[in-house]
């Protein structure tokens, strides 16, 4: 089937070289993941991944950032599941996940479902609930993992209607909005706490790959006016639209959200735009995918950024790539443009 | 009004005769489901089918062996055939490898949606594949397996959308963590009601939920009231 992506490289006469190799990476390590874990299949667990490849673009320089997901009865031997998926997954992926526990660790259904905003929720949850539904591959038993976005949804879209039917999403729109600016201010504070270390590599993800991320949360906060068929907004029933609504939704967590942007970017039919957009996405994959250049950008002094050329090079891609999305959003996409300004802001 | 019952294994395992007699005369009970779960009981059912009281009951099915363990599969399907024309044969696809010995079934082969632990017919897209295969088949909705996939229930809900014109019969009791059935507790209980409104009110409903005798009231009150009250918009 040919994807969104696919389109507007024909559409363009053009090819995404390093947007083309990470897909295949992904996919030749999320094999070789599937393979090695195979045998741990559990009813109750699926080891998940997120990150470069939950989204599909994995490179050489990518880490594997995964956790044991459990929606089931607590049980002693998940730590030793987990010791033992660790050491697998460092056999493939040689690079350990970060230092946060984030990653490399259970997580249970229970917080993610339950403790959405209020005082109970925490950054470390927000992230993974929106990680989930943003970039997350299952390596076993993806139906465990279905099952648990199904009932975060429900949280989002079934259990938080407003009086009055609308077929935007409110709340996961706003946890999505709030896990943006938490990414953006966590930069901050990281800047501060780790004294500008790796500060570069992490400047550049949040110009392209966790921008991304926020993109494709709006996308899915306003899926049932993009990607909505005539039979959802023909449901008479309030309960039954909430549910195929968030039903709608789960689809869409199964699509990179590069693919997601490519969609809707199709169907904005602006040349320039898809230009600016991928084009300048490939150049920032493109340098991920070069351990040289990859591991120049992480040697980057703050002080020294604007005369660094790899650094400046992807500060300019990065600004192409944001005034695409902006002109997307506000310009040229024939729903977009009303749905921002309706509900994007206040 | 719909039919309703319950399967004589979720009633007696094991024990037919018990199991039907345990419904006969109950109010509100005219359907039931004669269990054949384990293959070696099918012979035994086969041979009490003309002496059981049936006559109570205006819906009768028959569940064909989840697993094959002392007979084969040809067997099974030569047997399941010579029970009588007017009874559907709910079937997990599993247990269906032989295409030929099933699709002589037509229409009787009721096949149900699946609990986690299957590897088949768990999903929409999953049950599509076996319906494409068995055209004729109809369609037996299993809302603890479907919820144990969906505890949101959109998928049954796309199911009956999908499947609505195949469907047969539904199966319903609440569903553990290893697949075991029990008896409805009150999240299930709040679940099942959203779909309730969608399901053929002429559409049999058979209980699976593994209780005592002393709770065949309680629980079939349950399920009524479930069936017949509308949903509350949201828990609160």
């Amino acid at each position: 089937m040919t994807s969104a992506i696919d389109a507007l490289e024909t559409g363009l006469g053009t090819r995404w070289s390093a947007i083309r190799a990470a897909q295949q990476k992904t996919r030749d390590v999320l094999g070789a993941l599937s393979s090695a874990l195979a045998d741990l299949h559990d009813p109750d667990c699926s080891i998940v991944v997120t990150g470069s490849l939950g989204r599909g673009e994995a490179t050489e320089g990518s880490d594997a950032d995964w956790v044991l997901l459990i929606d089931g009865p607590s049980d002693p031997d998940h730590a030793l599941l987990v010791r033992e998926i660790g050491t697998r997954i460092l056999d493939i992926v040689p690079k350990s996940v970060g230092p946060t526990r984030t990653f490399g660790d259970i997580v249970a259904s229970h917080e993610l479902v339950h403790y959405i905003a209020g005082t109970r929720d925490s950054n470390e949850n927000l992230t993974r609930r929106i990680l989930l539904l943003s970039e997350s591959r299952a390596l076993t038993n993806p139906l465990v993992r279905e099952r648990v976005i199904r009932n975060v949804l429900a949280r989002y879209v079934i259990h938080d209607r407003p009086v009055r039917r609308t077929a935007v999403a409110h709340f996961l729109l706003n946890d999505v909005v709030r896990y943006w600016r938490t990414v953006t201010s966590d930069y901050a504070s990281k800047m501060w706490e780790r004294q500008r270390s790796g500060w570069a590599i992490r400047n550049v993800k949040l110009r392209f790959s966790r921008r991304v991320l926020f993109i494709w949360g709006l996308l899915a906060s306003f899926a049932a006016d993009l990607f909505g068929a005539a039979e959802l907004h023909a449901i008479e029933n309030d309960d039954q639209y909430y549910r195929m609504l968030a039903e709608l939704i789960r689809t869409q967590t199964d699509v990179a959200p590069l693919e997601l942007l490519a969609r809707v970017v199709l169907d904005a039919g602006d040349h320039d735009v898809a230009h600016a957009i991928f084009s300048s996405y490939d150049r920032f994959l493109a340098v991920l995918a070069d351990p040289d250049a990859r591991s120049n950008l992480e040697t980057v002094r703050f002080d020294d950024a604007l005369d660094h050329p790899a650094y400046a090079d992807l500060r300019d891609a990065s600004q192409t790539f944001r005034r695409g999305i902006t002109k997307l959003f506000f310009e040229v996409h024939p729903k977009l443009p009303a749905l921002i300004r309706d509900f994007g802001v206040f | 009004m719909r039919p309703i019952g319950f399967s004589t294994g979720a009633l007696a395992r094991g024990d037919l005769q018990r199991g039907v007699m345990l419904q006969r005369g109950v109010a509100k009970i005219d359907a039931i489901e004669l269990s054949a779960l384990r293959d070696h009981e099918l012979p035994p059912l086969l041979d009490a089918i003309g002496a059981l009281d049936l006559s109570t009951f205006s819906y009768v099915s028959v569940h064909a062996p989840s697993q094959i363990q002392t007979l084969d599969e040809a067997t099974i399907g030569e047997l399941l055939l010579r029970t009588p024309a007017t009874w559907p044969v709910i079937a997990h696809p599993e247990l269906l490898r032989t295409e030929s010995l099933w699709r002589r079934l037509g229409p009787r082969l009721c096949i149900e949606n699946m609990d986690n632990r299957k590897t088949v017919g768990r999903t929409l897209d999953e049950l599509q594949l076996v319906f494409d295969i068995y055209p004729e088949a109809t369609f037996c909705l299993d809302l603890g397996h479907a919820r144990q996939i969906d505890p949101t229930l959109s998928m049954a809900l796309t199911m009956i959308r999908t499947f609505g014109g195949r469907l047969r019969q539904v199966h319903i009791s609440d569903v553990g963590p290893s697949g075991e059935h029990r008896p409805i507790g009150a999240t299930a209980r709040s679940s099942f009601s959203h779909v309730a409104r969608h399901l053929p009110i002429d559409c049999p409903v058979i209980i699976e939920s593994m209780i005592d005798p002393e709770s065949i009231e309680r629980e079939l009150g349950v399920v009524i009231a479930m069936l017949t009250t509308p949903p509350r918009v949201a828990i609160a």
